[in-house]
């Protein structure tokens, strides 16, 4: 039962990561129609960002959070407004195509600029953990999960509530309407593709601290965040938060039941399941 | 296809076919890498070109192809045209039983559903004891590269008669239909879940025997490159680079990029693998449908037609 406890907190923990790795996905899906297969190569650039301000400055990777978000949206800023913004409007298997390039571009450069070695962010505290009774909660992963949660939060009430987030809600729902209201597309759409690569690079430091990066990982974590926006659905952060934690419990589960080479299997075989029983999302609509 | 065109491609087929009479053992082994790229190509051409269904997970029929002569071979100790036709049934057993599903699928939903498929295979089969789990398979080695050679070309041939075929038959009208509307063909009376399946399961076929060629050429197989997510890259951007939905498009676009490819990565390496990148970006940008439609469309247009494709699209 301990054991079984202990999992559960495990995948918990690791699905507030997951979440807001996803998060900034399931925004540029939903607001630009762009599924950008570039996503996971923007967490392992943010990650690397996070690893070089730790190990050559000594930044922390939660202080230096802020920092990678705001160089990462800028990245995604200037990529959406001199290239994205050419093929917005392009069928979507040429969207697809093109941030699949990307995706390649940016792991051949990493390759080359940080070469294929392993590495991790290790602050002194990445050892240490809180014990609750007979369970232990490791204090890295749970520091991850809050801020992970808070960005999330913070996500929702920023497009609940503010007139940026107004905008890019009303330019998902319609865009020439948004366009006769004020909205100028070409720059609103930039600072949502910079707001969902910012998310991308904040979620990178947060994964270097917990897991081990290297310039492959991106392809992985791209599906693994297309399988959570499609759990979750994309209208709303709070149902991307919940696809994560499922998609988190249910790795962590299969590494228990079944075995911890079957955590792929598992997460992948959960998409296509649900992509076949329910195309349009388990939680409200999708694109 | 007028006499002029036949005569061509005759003349270029007894070229390539004549080529380990008078080419370095390099060129040969070059030719068949491109060759087998080619086939890989084509076969997606059938579902992503013509039936208009783009699949990022082709590369698992490759891997089942590869998997099926390395495990006849290996551990049954069957000849190679046995793991051949193993490989085959493997890929169109497989595109029945996920294509069904999967194709109801559209857009986004079915490439990413086919990409999650292939990393589902590669960790399925590291699993598998009977295929080497994560350490793969060594096949027993056969030194001779004109046989493999004029087996890819074999193959390549094969491939580009069935998507002629496909110009002009009922099957191949009904896969051009669905990719136009697919609504309005299953009005005509296209059975499209049909179609469709068979359509994966061709696409399957040359795919996997693709796969059965090169792993017995390499002799060594493992779930990591046998289900290399890049090859899929290269099949999409060949594809699309020559010109989906063509007979000859996928073919010139193969060996277009693997000639550029090769020699940018003897001049300077490491840049190969990021001028595929760089070549599917720009094409995407600059000619999204491919050089068969830049050649035809040129002559009038002239250097416009780059612009006019910029234009199209932006916002």
């Amino acid at each position: 039962m301990d054991l079984l406890a202990q999992v559960l907190i495990n995948g918990v923990l690791l699905g507030g990561l997951y979440a807001v790795m996803a998060l900034g996905l399931a925004l540029v899906w939903g607001v630009l129609n762009i599924v950008n297969l570039a996503h996971g190569a923007f967490i392992m650039l943010g990650a690397y960002l996070a690893w070089h301000l730790y190990t050559y400055l000594g930044i922390d990777p939660f202080l230096g959070l802020p920092l990678t978000a705001i160089v990462m949206f800028c990245v995604g800023y200037t990529l959406q407004r001199g290239l994205l913004n050419l093929i917005v409007r392009a069928p979507m298997f040429n969207t697809l195509l093109i941030t699949f390039g990307l995706e390649v571009v940016l792991t051949y450069l990493a390759q080359l600029a940080f070469s294929a070695d392993f590495r991790t962010i290790n602050p002194p505290y990445a050892g240490n953990s809180i014990a609750l009774g007979p369970l232990v909660v490791p204090l890295a992963r749970l520091m991850a999960f809050g801020v992970a949660a808070a960005l999330t939060v913070g996500m929702w009430l920023f497009l609940l509530r503010t007139t940026l987030g107004r905008a890019i809600r009303a330019t998902a729902q319609n865009l020439v309407a948004a366009r006769l209201y004020g909205v100028a597309p070409r720059h609103l759409y930039a600072v949502t593709f910079g707001i969902g690569i910012g998310l991308a690079g904040a979620a990178g430091s947060l994964y270097g601290t917990v897991s081990q990066i290297n310039p492959y990982i991106g392809a992985t974590l791209t599906a693994k965040c297309f399988a959570i926006a499609i759990i979750g659905g994309l209208d709303n952060p709070l149902g991307v938060l919940v696809g994560g934690l499922v998609l988190g419990i249910i790795e962590s589960l299969t590494v228990l039941y079944i075995g911890a080479t079957y955590d792929d299997v598992a997460s992948f075989g959960v998409l296509v399941l649900v992509l076949i029983i329910r195309p349009t999302g388990l939680l409200g609509k999708t694109a | 296809m007028s006499p002029f065109r036949i005569g061509l491609a005759i003349v270029a087929v007894a070229a390539l076919a004549a080529l380990p009479l008078y080419g370095s053992d390099v060129v040969i082994q070059f030719g068949i890498n491109t060759l087998l790229l080619a086939v890989l190509a084509q076969g997606w051409n059938i579902i992503g070109g013509y039936a208009g269904y783009a699949s990022f997970g082709n590369s698992a029929f490759y891997g089942l192809g590869s998997y099926g002569v390395g495990i006849a071979m290996v551990q049954w100790g069957l000849p190679f045209p046995v793991g051949m036709i193993f490989g085959v049934v493997l890929a169109v057993v497989f595109a029945f039983c996920l294509g069904i599903p999967v194709l109801r699928l559209r857009g986004h939903y079915f490439a990413i559903a086919t990409l999650a498929l292939a990393q589902v295979m590669s960790a399925i089969v590291s699993n598998i004891s009977l295929a080497g789990q994560n350490i793969g398979l060594v096949l027993p080695p056969l030194n001779n590269d004109r046989l493999f050679y004029e087996l890819s070309l074999g193959l390549l041939i094969i491939a580009t008669l069935t998507i002629f075929w496909l110009t002009r038959s009922r099957f191949g009208f009904g896969l051009i239909a669905i990719r136009e509307n697919e609504e309005g063909a299953a009005v005509m009376g296209v059975n499209t879940t049909l179609y469709k399946v068979l359509a994966f399961a061709l696409s399957g076929v040359f795919t996997a025997l693709a796969g059965g060629i090169h792993a017995y050429w390499i002799t060594f197989l493992d779930p990591e490159s046998a289900f290399d997510i890049s090859l899929n890259v290269k099949m999409i951007i060949m594809a699309v680079f020559g010109g989906p939905g063509t007979v000859f498009g996928p073919v010139v676009g193969a060996f277009a990029l693997s000639a550029v490819s090769e020699v940018l990565s003897s001049e300077v390496t490491n840049v190969a693998g990021l001028f595929f990148g760089v070549v599917v970006v720009a094409a995407v940008v600059l000619m999204p449908r491919g050089i068969a439609d830049v050649i035809r469309r040129f002559r009038t247009s002239g250097w416009h037609y780059f612009i006019e494709n910029l234009r199209a699209h932006r916002i």
